[in-house]
C-alpha cells in the first residue's frame, strides 16, 4: 500500500496558524479520531477503501485456507470405501463447515475485495460514499467469520447441519452441540456486512462517478458489482429473517420449525432458498465482471456488445429471485410448482449463455495474449460453461429428481463456483495485483498456478459427475464398497491435492514477488503493465491514498484507452500518447480525505461477544452490549475529522469548514481543483 | 461392512461426467473402471425411472452439443487469435464493439433449445405425477433417524397398522391381525404400479431407489407421494439422500420385487402373527427380548403395549418377521450369507445360512457397528448383553420368519 509521508512540522505549524472553527473535536476531547498512514495501527483504523479492499481479501484468503484444509481431509476421508480417517460426526461438522466458510467466508468476501478496492477506482471517485461504514462492514465480516470458527473450540462441535441448515435437523433435540447456534449468529454478523456493504456501494456507484461517466459509460466490473449489491440488499434480510427464527428455536424455545407444534419444515426451505439462489449470483457476478475487463485488455479489443453484458447481467439479477425452488424439486412442493420453476431455471441459462458467447466475440479478431490474467478468465469461461450446461440439466426437474443431493450436484456447483467464481477471482488477483501493491506477480509461477489449478480442480470435479450418476449420495461420510464409486473417488482426492499444490504455489508467487519488487535492479510496473482500458489504470501504482490527482473527466467507455489511441485519417488505430504521459502521478499531496476512526473496529467486536453472551451467558451478552452502545455512540460522537489525522493527504485547511457529513468522502464535484482541467481527447 | 448389488446383469454406464474430465463428449458409451453401479441412475428398471432416463437422454445430447461448440469454439478462437510471434503489437485489431443482429441471435437460439426441453419437462413432471389409481398397492413409507418402515393397508380400511405410534392416543392393536409393518426392506408386486405415501417421523429424509424412480423428500408432518414399479422381479437398492444427521451415509433401503403369487405368499405370513419361540434357546432369547428390547421394538403378538416412547422419533423396527428380512440397521448389514456371491442378499437367499458374527457384533455394540447417537435416545444403544444374552437373543431373533 501506499506509504504516505507524515505532515512536516512546518505545515502543522501552519495549520494551527490558520483560522478554526469549533467543533465536535474542542468539546469531546476523548474523542480523537486515530492518525497517521504507517503502522498495524493505520491498517485497523483505516477508512480507505482500498485498505479495506485488501484486508478482505487476506481474511478471505485465510479462510480460503481454513476451508481448504477441511477440504482435503474430506476429499482424504472418501479416498476409499469405508474410511474411518474421521468420525461421522467430525465429517458432517467438516462439511458444514467446508461449506459456510467457502461461500460466506471466501467466495462472497474476495468479490467485496475487488468491489471494495475497484469500484471507486473505476468510477474515479476519492472513495466509497460512507469510508466508516466501509470499515465497519468489513469488521463485521472478519469478526463474523471468526466468531464462526470459534465453534471448533467453543461450540463443542462445530455446525454440523449442513450450509443448508434444512429444519428440524438443526434443532436442538437433533444437532445438541453450540454448532448450530454458531453458525445462525455467526452468519447473521456476516449478513450485516454484506448487508452494510452493498448500501454504502450502491451509494457510492450511483452517487459518486467522475463526471461524464454515465451509467453506460460505467467499467462492466462495476456494473456487475451494482448489481450483485441490489441482490445482497435484497437477498440478505430474507437470510436474516431465517436464522433469527432458527436462533429463537435454538437458544429461546421457539416453535418455527418444531412439527409437533404445527411448523412446515418446508419454511426453512424457501427462505433459504429464496436467499440461497441469488447467493449464487452474488458470488458469481463480480467474477464476470472480472473476465469482463480482462478479457478485452489481453485481446486488445473492446468488449464485445456492451449492452447486451450489462444487461443480461441485470436480467440475472432479476431472474435470479424466480429460480429459488429449483433447489426443491425433489421436496414435495407439486408437480404446478416444480413445472413453474423448471421453467423459470431453464431461462435464466439464456442471459449466462449470452455473456459466455460475448467473451468469446471479445477474443474473436483479436490479438490474443496469454498472461496469467487471461489463462485464468479463459479458464473461468470453458469451466463455468460446463458448470452452466448441468446446471440445465437439473433445470429439467424429472431428470433433477434422479440427480439432487448426489455428487452431481456437488460437481456442478463447483463447476459454477470453483471453475467460474474462483477461476475468475485469482485471474482478478494477478491482473489487480500491481494496483494494489505496485508490483507484478511472477508470470512464470503465475503460469504454473494455473495449470495446476485446472488439471486438478477437473481430476476433482469432472469424476463426481460419474459418481453422482452412478448413485452416490452427498453428505456421506462413507461409502460401501461393491457400488462403483471406489476409483473416482480416489482420482477425486488425488486432484484435490493437486489444487492444493496449486495455491502453494500462488502463495510463494505472492511471497517471492514481493521479495523481487525489493531488490535494488527491481523495475517498477508503472501505472499500466497491461495496456488496460479503464481508468483505475490512469493512476500510480499503487493507487495513491487520494486515488487520483485529478479526477477524469470521462468522455468514453474505456477512458483510459482513448486517452492512449486515436484513429488517423484513414482510420487506422494508433497509439497517440504513451500511458506514463496520460496516467497520473499520485504525487498531489493537499486532498482531503476522511479520517481515520477508532469506533468501527470497536462495535464490530462487540458482536461476537454478543453471540457468545447469547449461547453460554448473557453477562457477556451485556458486556457486548454495552460495547456496542459506547462505540455507536463514539461513531456519532467523534468530530467530523481530525486536522492532524488525515487518512492520507494533509491538505492546508486553509479555509477548511469541518461537515457534519462527517462521513462524506471527497466528492468528485467538490472543488474545481479535483477536476481535470483540460479534457483528453 | 456388506452390501448390495441388484440382481439386474451387467451394468453399462453411460458416463456424461468424462466430458469435464476428458472434454470429449461421451455420452453413450459404456464405462465401468470397478465393477457393478447397483444404484446407477442410467440404467432404468421401471416405468417412472425410463421416463426419466430418456428426458435425461435428450438433455445430455443437447447440452453435450452445445458443449462441443462452445469449448472447441473457445480453444478455436484461442488458437486462431492469438498474438503472433512476429507481431510487434503495433498494429491493434478491428475495435468491434459488437453487432446487434448477431446479439439478437444469440439470445435466441438458447431461448428457442430450451423451449423446446421446456416442453418435454413440463410435460414429464406432469405425467409422472399422476395418481396410478385404486388397483396400485399403497405403501406408507415412513424415514426415521437412521432407517425406513414401510406399512401395508392390506385390509383397506385405510388405517395402518402403526397408527398409534405416530399419532399416541390412537388404539388399534387389532390392526397388526390385518395390515403389515415392515422395517428397512419393502416387498412389491413386480409388473404392478405401487403407490408410496412418504413420510417422516424425526427430520428431513429422502426416499431413493434410483432404479425405480427418482427422489422424494420425506418430510415430517407432511405427506409426499410417488409412483413406483418394477418392470421386473429382483432386488433394488437405494440410499436416503437427504442429510439427515449422524449416520446419513448408512440409511439405505432395499426393494424385492416379486411375481404376483409369491408376493401374495409373503402377504399372508407377514400378516400372521409371529412364531412361538421353541426350546430352551429360543424362550431364553425371548426373555431377553421381553426384558431389554421390547421397551423399542414390537414384537406382534408378544409386547402389544408397546408405546415406542423412548426413542425420540417414537419407533424402532418393528421386529415380528425379522427373520424374513435380508438386511437390518438401515439395511447396511446382511442378515444371512450371500451365498451365490453376488454381493447380495437376493430374496431365495433369505432364511439359508446366518451371518451370524454380524449381527452379533450388532447385539454386542450398536453405536460401535453404526454411529448413532443413542445417548440422546436417537438410534440404538449398547445394553451391555452378556454372551450368553446375546447367543439367545439370536436364536430367538431368527426363529422370527
Amino acid at each position: 500500500m501506499a506509504i504516505v509521508e507524515r505532515p512536516t512540522t512546518s505545515e502543522a505549524l501552519e495549520l494551527e496558524a490558520g483560522p478554526r472553527h469549533a467543533s465536535p473535536d474542542d468539546a469531546l476531547g476523548v474523542f480523537r479520531r486515530p492518525q497517521g498512514d504507517t503502522g498495524w495501527r493505520s491498517w485497523l483504523f483505516t477508512v480507505d477503501h482500498k485498505r479495506i479492499g485488501i484486508m478482505y481479501g487476506a481474511a478471505a484468503l485465510f479462510f480460503f485456507l481454513v476451508g481448504g484444509i477441511e477440504a482435503l481431509i474430506i476429499r482424504t476421508q472418501l479416498a476409499a470405501p469405508e474410511q474411518e480417517i474421521v468420525s461421522a460426526d467430525l465429517y458432517n461438522q467438516l462439511f458444514t463447515m467446508h461449506g459456510v466458510t467457502m461461500i460466506f467466508l471466501v467466495v462472497m468476501p474476495i468479490g467485496a475485495a475487488f468491489a471494495n478496492f475497484l469500484v471507486p477506482l473505476q468510477i474515479g471517485a476519492r472513495d466509497v460514499a460512507f469510508p466508516r461504514l466501509n470499515a465497519f462492514s468489513f469488521w463485521c465480516f472478519l469478526f463474523g467469520g471468526l466468531f464462526f470458527n470459534s465453534s471448533w473450540f467453543l461450540g463443542g462441535g462445530a455446525a454440523d447441519g449442513g450450509w443448508f441448515a434444512y429444519a428440524p435437523n438443526t434443532s436442538v433435540i437433533f444437532s445438541p452441540s453450540h454448532g448450530m447456534d454458531f453458525y445462525a449468529i455467526g452468519l447473521q454478523i456476516t449478513g450485516i456486512a454484506s448487508l452494510v456493504g452493498a448500501i454504502n456501494l450502491i451509494a457510492t456507484i450511483l452517487n459518486m462517478r467522475a463526471p461524464g461517466m454515465t451509467l453506460m459509460k460505467m467499467p462492466v466490473f462495476t456494473w456487475m458489482s451494482l448489481v450483485t449489491q441490489f441482490l445482497l440488499l435484497f437477498a440478505m434480510p430474507v437470510i436474516s429473517v431465517a436464522l433469527f427464527l432458527l436462533t429463537f428455536d435454538r437458544l429461546f424455545d421457539a416453535n418455527f420449525f418444531d412439527v409437533s407444534a404445527g411448523a412446515d419444515p418446508l419454511l426453512w426451505e424457501h427462505l433459504f432458498w429464496i436467499f440461497g439462489h441469488p447467493e449464487v449470483y452474488i458470488m458469481i457476478l463480480p467474477a464476470f465482471g472480472i473476465v469482463s475487463e480482462t478479457i478485452p485488455v489481453f485481446s486488445r479489443k473492446p468488449i464485445f456488445g456492451y449492452e447486451f453484458i450489462v444487461f443480461s447481467g441485470a436480467a440475472i439479477g432479476f431472474m435470479g429471485w424466480g429460480v429459488w425452488a429449483h433447489h426443491m424439486f425433489a421436496s414435495g412442493i407439486g408437480p404446478i410448482s416444480v413445472a413453474a420453476f423448471a421453467v423459470s431455471t431453464m431461462f435464466i441459462a439464456v442471459p449466462t449463455g449470452v455473456k459466455i458467447l460475448n467473451w468469446m466475440a471479445t477474443m474473436w479478431g483479436g490479438k490474443l495474449t496469454f498472461t496469467t490474467p487471461m489463462l485464468f478468465s479463459i479458464g473461468l469461461v470453458t469451466m463455468f460453461t460446463i458448470g452452466g450446461l448441468s446446471g440445465v440439466s437439473h433445470a429439467v426437474a424429472p431428470a433433477d429428481t434422479q440427480q439432487t443431493d448426489t455428487y452431481y450436484i456437488v460437481a456442478h456447483f463447483h463447476y459454477v463456483l470453483f471453475g467460474g467464481a474462483l477461476f475468475g477471482f485469482v485471474g482478478g488477483f494477478y491482473y489487480w495485483w500491481p494496483k494494489a501493491f505496485g508490483h507484478m506477480l511472477r508470470e512464470g509461477l503465475g503460469k504454473a498456478h494455473f495449470w495446476t489449478m485446472l488439471l486438478g480442480f477437473n481430476l476433482t470435479f469432472g469424476p463426481m459427475h460419474v459418481l453422482g450418476l452412478q448413485g452416490m449420495p452427498r453428505r456421506t461420510h462413507s461409502y460401501f464398497d461393491g457400488y462403483g464409486f471406489n476409483v473416482w473417488n480416489l482420482v477425486s482426492t488425488i486432484g484435490a491435492f493437486m489444487i492444493a499444490l496449486s495455491f502453494l504455489i500462488f502463495f510463494w508467487n505472492i511471497f517471492v514477488s514481493r521479495r523481487d519488487a525489493r531488490k535494488p535492479e527491481w523495475v517498477a510496473p508503472g501505472p499500466d503493465p497491461w495496456d488496460a482500458r479503464s481508468i483505475e489504470w490512469m493512476t500510480a501504482s499503487p493507487a495513491p491514498t487520494h486515488n487520483f490527482d485529478h479526477v477524469p473527466v470521462v468522455t468514453h467507455r474505456d477512458e483510459f484507452w482513448y486517452r492512449k489511441y486515436g484513429e488517423t485519417d484513414d482510420h487506422r488505430i494508433v497509439r497517440i500518447a504513451a500511458a506514463e504521459d496520460v496516467a497520473q502521478t499520485g504525487h498531489r499531496r493537499d486532498v482531503h480525505l476522511p479520517a481515520p476512526s477508532y469506533w468501527p473496529i470497536l462495535l464490530c467486536a462487540s458482536f461476537p461477544l454478543i453471540g457468545w453472551g447469547l449461547i453460554f451467558n448473557l453477562g457477556i451478552a451485556f458486556a457486548g452490549g454495552a460495547l456496542a452502545l459506547l462505540a455507536i455512540y463514539g461513531l456519532a460522537m467523534e468530530p467530523a475529522d481530525d486536522p492532524d489525522g488525515g487518512h492520507g493527504h494533509h491538505d492546508g485547511h486553509a479555509d477548511h469548514t469541518p461537515t457534519d457529513g462527517s462521513d462524506a468522502a471527497a466528492s468528485p464535484t467538490d472543488g474545481d481543483a479535483d477536476k481535470e482541467t483540460t479534457l483528453v481527447d | 461392512m456388506h452390501r448390495f448389488r441388484s440382481t439386474v446383469g451387467s451394468v453399462r454406464v453411460r458416463l456424461f461426467g468424462l466430458l469435464a474430465l476428458a472434454g470429449l463428449v461421451l455420452s453413450g458409451c459404456a464405462m465401468s473402471l470397478d465393477g457393478d453401479t447397483p444404484q446407477t441412475t442410467l440404467e432404468p428398471e421401471g416405468p417412472a425411472a425410463s421416463k426419466i432416463d430418456g428426458l435425461s437422454d435428450l438433455t445430455f445430447i443437447l447440452a453435450g452439443i452445445v458443449f462441443v461448440l462452445v469449448e472447441v469454439g473457445v480453444l478455436f478462437v484461442v488458437w486462431k487469435f492469438r498474438k503472433r510471434k512476429d507481431d510487434t503489437g503495433d498494429e491493434l485489431p478491428e475495435q468491434l464493439h459488437g453487432n446487434t443482429k448477431l446479439e439478437i441471435g444469440w439470445t435466441a437460439l438458447p431461448a428457442v433449445i430450451l423451449a423446446f426441453m421446456a416442453v418435454f419437462t413440463v410435460s414429464t413432471i406432469l405425467d409422472l405425477a399422476e395418481d396410478p389409481g385404486e388397483e396400485a398397492t399403497r405403501i406408507r413409507v415412513v424415514g426415521q433417524q437412521w432407517w425406513w418402515s414401510y406399512d401395508y393397508d392390506i385390509d383397506g380400511d385405510g388405517v395402518y397398522a402403526d397408527d398409534d405410534v405416530i399419532a399416541p392416543g390412537i388404539e388399534n392393536p387389532e390392526e397388526y391381525e390385518t395390515d403389515i409393518e415392515v422395517a428397512n426392506e419393502m416387498v412389491i408386486p413386480a409388473g404392478k404400479p405401487v403407490y408410496l405415501e412418504i413420510e417422516a417421523r424425526d427430520v428431513i429424509h429422502s426416499f431413493w431407489i434410483p432404479a425405480l424412480n427418482g427422489k422424494k423428500d420425506a418430510v415430517p408432518g407432511r405427506t409426499h407421494y410417488l409412483s413406483l414399479e418394477a418392470d421386473e422381479p429382483g432386488t433394488y437398492v437405494g440410499q436416503c439422500t437427504e442429510y439427515c444427521g449422524l449416520s446419513h451415509a448408512y440409511m439405505r433401503m432395499v426393494v424385492h420385487a416379486l411375481p404376483e403369487a409369491e408376493y401374495e405368499a409373503w402377504v399372508e405370513e407377514q400378516l400372521a402373527p409371529a412364531t412361538e419361540p421353541q426350546g430352551a434357546e429360543e424362550q431364553a432369547g425371548a426373555e431377553v427380548f421381553a426384558g431389554r428390547c421390547a421397551s423399542c421394538h414390537l414384537v406382534e403378538g408378544t409386547n402389544d403395549e408397546y408405546d415406542g416412547a423412548t426413542v425420540v422419533s417414537g419407533a424402532a423396527p418393528n421386529l415380528t418377521h425379522f427373520a424374513s428380512r435380508g438386511t437390518y440397521a438401515g439395511s447396511i448389514f446382511n442378515l444371512w450369507q450371500d451365498a451365490d456371491g453376488n454381493e447380495a442378499v437376493d430374496w431365495d437367499e433369505i432364511g439359508g445360512e446366518l451371518n451370524r458374527n454380524q449381527l452379533e457384533a450388532w447385539l454386542r455394540n450398536p453405536p460401535g457397528e453404526k454411529p448413532m447417537a443413542a445417548d440422546d435416545n436417537r438410534g440404538m444403544p449398547n445394553l451391555g448383553l452378556s454372551e450368553a444374552d446375546i447367543d439367545s437373543l439370536v436364536a430367538y431373533l431368527t426363529s422370527l420368519d
